[in-house]
């Protein structure tokens, strides 16, 4: 650290004080007058001239300057200094939209509407900092004490010159204050006039801290009733000696001090201010604000155009809305975040000294692996959705400002192989929030009983053990796609070599599996014998917090602890977007506090009760004393995290298990489809987004389904592999509504025969994907659609039926009857169409590798 | 970056300074042309997607009129949470760029409060809104939306299940309260029909439809409250509370209540009642269209809901970054036109406006979505003779005038996220006695919403 000593140079301080302003009136005025700002010029000139650095024919003071009177005061004062050049500036500031560009308002400001002059009568910060920098002074200190000062800070961070100016600004971005009392020096120069006034050597960093200090003691408040907090910049081993009077010296001095202090006797810092610093009444403050308050609502009323103000003013709730966090996770840590930021909501941690909320935030998940894809490669669609068919604001949901995966391996899924222009930087924590291994939750009576089975050991081989102890013994994983605890067990399933197809073939039961592991604890207990011969793979904390669906009934489970199994780390990653800077400030604090909270007490406590261990260390269980039956609490795991590549080759084979798959669209095409036809929920629409499950090595086909003279169907797309775009540009080019009915039972009945003949000769998934209004399901009843349900019983290829209609799947209605008979799902109108087909659809193709 | 200039310079959020001013507000510039980005939730195939339909009517006139402008629908998820989250960290932060957003009812004065949407010369909101519905879309005096489609609570019912259980009345168009009700259901008990379980089905899982039911319950309870004033301050008392949960309470109890329903959003309940489950059902507008598709005349009722009914919906406002403001308001008068209105209520959505009810002459043209050739309809919903949903008139419009307000308060969100968790004791394993879950919701409420 060297601390610039400027004493004996040529050194300028300029003061301006805009205390009287011209247009003061709506609709083009400023706010009003300052009279404060008269005090804060007299005493600061005294106060500097006393000081030791300036001597007082090198301050030169500006009284509600205009904006051609600042400029020219602002040049002489940056051409004629060498050593030290001061600017301190109190008035009016002025920002068009939540962190943006300061402007500084002189006497003759105003505030017009359009074109380029927004604020006339105003100098850009910028602008300042330029001609600052213009000069040869060795260092630059700026004072800013105005509305909204802390919007300098950007900036300043930005500046190229940045390493000589040295910035303190009377508080935080986004913010205004108020001028206190007229009859004495605004608040933050009042704490700043206090401080140079100690005896002593004093530099921008002491000034900097102890007016922190004093303005949080004062417990000030922004206008937003948040925490008054001046802020500096300047870089790490900068800093300037401001002041010098006779008398004690008040700090030590850095180790790299240019001079050494003339006045060396000790005392410790804070010692004589904190007794010497006065606070600003109260009730004074209160009375000001609420006059103040008047001022906006009358200007808010005048209803001159439609541009609204920053913060909360004129609104009649006290507390201001708060910030809104968007918080993605991976779908089985849903719950446990979600109460973990319910409970940081109201908080402490989270409330103002007013009560009010700092923060709001809506916790929500999506799809492990279409969330990473999303993040890696459609962040520009995630920013603004062009095209109907790429929307992951619809289908994976908010833009996250937060995202907590289930691993930390998600993160470099991400960042590697992530587009170079990506929209979306994600930012991780160095450590995860908690731990929980992966376990085979088995049904206590078929569980291994020596604690040798029970922990360590390869997966497969825990499994093979269960198969010899109970033949009929069945386990279930749960969507690998869906959620990472599943694709961590699926690292194990695959571990040792084992095919991955014969692995699939073997887990129970055929068809979909349940989405997340929370949802498969749930199903187990639908059917009794089921739940009692069925082993399912699941992270520990769920044993826990997940067993409260037919808690009495469900069979009791033991936890097996295989030992290649990585466990659920999730971790905490901030995520900034493009663009997303109008409060970027206020937004990392916000996340910055949630994430401090989470891995906090707060954190711990959520993650405890949820059922969690801790992240470190011999990964002890965070709340031993409530343990849930039939865990270890310390089965020595000696798992490590989950490695990047692991988890993508785990997922890869998991697509490839089956080999890639075929796919047979049929598009109601008959006349009642015209008003289902446009856009991303229409038929055509709906299809084209589940392309985005099929690769190049999956073959599908559409057909048009409408009566002809001779078919039940014409070829929209040959069946074969295609790429998207191609594929696309048939279906927009060829699909149409005919003036024709549907004959759905002719049209099914020829693509179950289709399908049968492509699938004789393996076992390739197959799949066909039924989109229609339901309008002619008049022509499946009776021997038709006894006679189409028996075929799809043994043609054994999955029809997902899409029912645009409201209820087509309620139950007993042929689209759920067929969708049952073939093995397949059943989706209508009620249903997140494009989800669930699209997730119908990737389960059967391979998707884009 | 064009573009970031543009609302730089346009959006003028000038804020005043040191003294507390707030400055003044400025006039927009000339619009921009290009694309007018209108955000909200799905386009649910089950209502036609008659929003897009507007869009694309609007943009061949656009496009006619070569004026440059084209609207863009974005779709958000499904969830309202999820919508609202994004809406409101998108317009905070500028993490994506919206002209015009389709807010909830409940979240206009959040909106509004936060400057993230502009407000709009008064005379948008016509004396033909309906006047309920029209308050939603104003905030401290100003408006700040208007009403696109609105949304209230009905009570579905099952004629053939009254029937078979030995019910006398399967007409209850004229309403019924909630003695009559559980009346029904007992005879119900008596005589169950085939896959009947319980009297009635509606939303209570921890989401909105949890406050949404609580607010008819509490409102129900107690005539007039408020449970905030017209600031937005909390304003209720324990005894107002104790009686309201008194009533949830009541209207949740074993004997009468689907188990599930503590459980069930909107799309679960319409299963429930649709499978057959339960012989009634509270919910929305759409259900009327929806349920109609697999359950015929001589199966399905509605009455209005008895005791009080809660108000939805969802208005459009114009975004305070928008460059383009004076199109989009352009835009949003064409999207909650008289016509655009009728075409609305014609596809299954609660109309804001009281014409599109009452006078035959406004009709829906607008869309002109190429009619089915072959004259094949999906439509089954009973009609009216002028082509209106059957009940629109004597169901539909009193109950929306009808229909009482949940809190207005730019805290909404704080607010349900409280009244949701506070209740949800009442349907634990042990919940509380009335007067106890008061207390802790009043202290909890008073937390939520200081004053």
């Amino acid at each position: 650290m060297t601390r610039f000593d400027p004493r004996g140079r040529v050194n300028r301080a300029l003061l301006v004080g805009v205390s009287t302003y011209d247009f003061t009136e709506p609709p083009h005025g400023v706010p009003g007058d300052l009279p404060a700002v008269k005090h804060n010029l007299d005493r600061l000139r005294d106060t500097l001239a006393r000081g030791g650095v300036f001597a007082a024919d090198q301050i030169t003071v500006e009284r509600s300057p205009s904006l051609d009177d600042f400029d020219r005061a602002l040049r002489t004062a940056a051409e004629e200094a060498e050593g030290l050049l001061l600017l301190y500036f109190a008035g009016h500031g002025a920002i068009p939209s939540a962190g943006d560009e300061l402007f500084l308002q002189m006497r003759n400001a105003s505030v017009i509407a359009g074109g380029h002059a927004v604020f006339p009568g105003a100098e850009m910060f910028t602008t300042v900092l330029t001609w600052l920098a213009s000069s040869p002074a060795e260092r630059i200190v700026v004072i800013l004490d105005c509305c909204f000062a802390g919007n300098a800070a950007w900036i300043w961070e930005h500046f190229r010159d940045k390493r000589r100016v040295l910035l303190l600004m009377s508080v935080q971005a986004n913010h205004r204050t108020d001028a206190g009392d007229g009859g004495t020096p605004t608040p933050f120069t009042g704490e700043l006039l206090h401080l140079l006034d100690a005896p002593g050597e004093l530099g921008f960093r002491d000034v900097s801290d102890a007016l922190r200090k004093r303005m949080t003691e004062g417990r000030h408040e922004t206008l937003r009733k948040e925490p008054w907090t001046p802020q500096s910049r300047a870089e790490h081993d900068e800093d300037v000696l401001l002041s010098a009077r006779e008398g004690v010296r008040l700090t030590r001095p850095g180790p790299g001090v240019v001079r050494p202090p003339q006045q060396p006797p000790h005392v410790p810092p804070g010692g004589p201010l904190t007794a010497r610093l006065r606070r600003l009444p109260g009730v004074l403050r209160a009375a000001r604000r609420l006059a103040w308050t008047t001022v906006l609502l009358s200007l808010t009323a005048t209803g001159l155009g439609v541009y609204g103000l920053i913060g909360l003013v004129g609104g009649s709730a006290d507390c201001a809305p708060p910030l809104e966090l968007r918080v993605l996770t991976d779908p089985d840590l849903e719950a446990t975040v979600g109460a973990a930021a319910d409970a940081y909501l109201t908080s402490e941690a989270n409330t103002t000294g007013d009560g009010c909320r700092r923060s709001g935030i809506t916790v929500y998940s999506a799809g492990s692996a279409d969330a990473v894809t999303a993040l890696r490669r459609e962040s520009a669609a995630w920013h603004e959705p062009r095209d109907e068919d790429l929307n992951p604001q619809r289908d994976i949901g908010p833009q996250p400002d937060v995202w907590i995966p289930a691993s930390r391996a998600d993160v470099a899924r991400v960042t590697t192989g992530q587009d170079t222009d990506a929209l979306a930087r994600l930012e991780p924590d160095d450590r995860a929030l908690a731990y929980s291994p992966i376990v085979l939750a088995v049904p206590a009576k078929l569980a291994a009983t020596s604690l040798d089975e029970r922990v360590g050991g390869p997966l497969t081989g825990m499994l093979d053990a269960l198969r010899e102890r109970h033949e009929d013994a069945e386990v279930r994983r749960p969507d690998p796609e869906f959620a990472d605890a599943a694709l961590l067990a699926t690292i194990g399933l695959y571990g040792t070599g084992a095919d991955p197809g014969r692995v699939e073939q073997q887990l129970a039961p055929p068809g979909p599996p349940s989405p997340t592991a929370a949802d498969l604890l749930c199903a187990l207990p639908d059917d009794d014998a089921v739940d009692h011969r069925t082993a399912a793979l699941v992270p520990e904390f769920l044993m826990k917090s997940g067993v409260g669906c037919d808690r009495t009934t469900r069979s009791p489970r033991t936890a097996q602890y295989p030992g290649d199994v990585p466990g659920l780390e999730p971790v905490f990653v901030r995520v900034r977007w493009e663009g997303a800077d109008r409060d970027r400030a206020a937004r990392d604090e916000a996340a910055e506090d949630f994430r401090a909270w989470l891995a906090g007490e707060g954190g711990r406590a959520a993650f405890g009760a949820a059922g969690f261990r801790a992240a470190t260390g011999d990964r002890a269980l965070l709340e031993p004393d409530e343990a849930a039956e039939g865990i270890l609490p310390a089965p020595s795991l000696l798992i490590e995290s989950a490695g990047r590549d692991a988890m993508e080759t785990a997922l890869r084979k998991y697509r490839d298990a089956r080999g890639p798959g075929r796919v047979l669209f049929l598009l109601d095409s008959s006349g009642s489809m015209a008003g289902l036809w446009q856009g991303p929920s229409g038929g055509p629409g709906l299809l084209k987004q589940s392309l985005d499950g099929l690769g190049g090595r999956d073959e599908y086909g559409v057909w048009a389904v409408a009566e002809t003279e001779d078919r039940s169907y014409e070829t929209l797309l040959p069946f074969g592999p295609h790429s998207r775009r191609s594929a696309e540009a048939a279906i927009d080019a060829g699909a149409r509504v005919r003036d024709a009915e549907a004959d759905p039972y002719a049209a099914l009945v020829a693509a179950l025969d289709d399908m049968a003949e492509r699938g004789a000769d393996d076992d390739r998934p197959q799949l066909i994907v039924h989109i229609t209004d339901d309008e002619d399901t008049g022509r499946l009843t009776g021997a038709r659609l006894d006679d189409l349900l028996s075929r799809a019983r043994l043609t054994n290829v999955p029809i997902t039926m899409v029912s645009l209609a409201n209820g087509g799947c309620a139950a007993g209605k042929p689209d759920a009857l067929i969708a049952v008979a073939s093995g397949g799902r059943c989706l209508d109108a009620d249903d997140e169409l494009g989800t669930g087909l699209s997730a119908e659809v990737a389960r059967t193709g391979t998707g884009e590798q | 970056m064009i573009r970031r200039l543009a609302v730089l310079l346009a959006v003028l959020l000038l804020a005043g300074c040191t003294g507390g001013g707030d400055g003044t507000r400025a006039a927009p510039t000339a619009d921009v042309p290009g694309d007018i980005v209108v955000a909200g939730g799905r386009d649910v195939t089950g209502k036609n997607g008659i929003r897009q339909q507007l869009i694309d009517a609007w943009n061949r006139q656009q496009e006619q009129d070569g004026t440059g402008y084209r609207a863009r629908l974005v779709e958000l998820p499904g969830s309202a949470d999820e919508q609202r989250s994004q809406l409101l960290g998108a317009l905070q932060s500028g993490s994506a760029a919206y002209d015009v957003v389709i807010l909830d009812v409940t979240w206009v004065p959040e909106f509004a409060a936060a400057s993230l949407v502009r407000p709009l010369p008064d005379e948008v909101l016509d004396a033909d809104v309906i006047e309920s519905v029209a308050d939603t879309a104003r905030w401290d005096d100003r408006v700040y939306a208007v009403p696109f489609n609105s949304d209230v609570g009905l009570l579905y019912y099952r004629r053939d299940h009254l029937r078979d259980g030995g019910v006398q009345r399967t007409d209850l168009s004229g309403g019924l309260d909630w003695r009559e009700l559980e009346a029904m259901a007992d005879s119900l008990d008596e005589n169950p029909p085939d896959g009947y379980e319980k009297g009635w089905t509606t939303q209570l899982a921890a989401y909105e439809g949890r406050t949404v039911n609580a607010v008819e319950a509490f409102a129900s309870a107690v005539p007039d409250l408020a449970l905030t004033d017209a600031d937005g301050h909390y304003a209720a008392t324990v005894d107002e509370l104790t009686d309201g949960i008194a009533e949830l309470r009541r209207r949740t109890q074993a004997p009468y209540l689907l188990k599930d329903a503590v459980h069930s959003d909107e799309a679960a309940t319409l299963g429930d009642f649709a499978d057959g489950r339960t012989a009634f059902l509270r919910h929305w507008p759409y259900a009327y269209r929806t349920l109609h598709q697999s359950l015929t005349e001589e199966q399905l009722g509605v009455a209005p809901l008895p005791g009080r009914a809660v108000l939805g919906g969802q208005n459009l406002a114009v975004t305070a970054a928008s460059p383009r403001p004076a199109k989009a308001l352009e835009l949003i008068r064409y999207l909650t036109g008289k016509e655009s209105e009728r075409c609305l209520l014609d596809a299954g959505f609660a109309a804001t406006r009281a014409s599109a009810y009452t006078d035959d002459a406004v009709r829906c043209t607008a869309p002109a979505a190429a009619p089915s050739p072959s004259g094949e309809s999906t439509d089954r919903m009973p009609r009216d003779t002028a082509g209106r949903p059957a009940y629109a008139r004597r169901i539909l419009l009193p109950a929306l005038r009808d229909a009482v307000h949940r809190p207005r308060t730019a805290l909404y969100g704080a607010f349900t996220q409280t009244f949701t968790t506070q209740l949800g004791t009442l349907f634990s394993d042990r919940p509380p006695g009335d007067a106890a879950l008061a207390e802790a919701l009043d202290t909890a409420l008073k937390r939520a919403l200081p004053d």
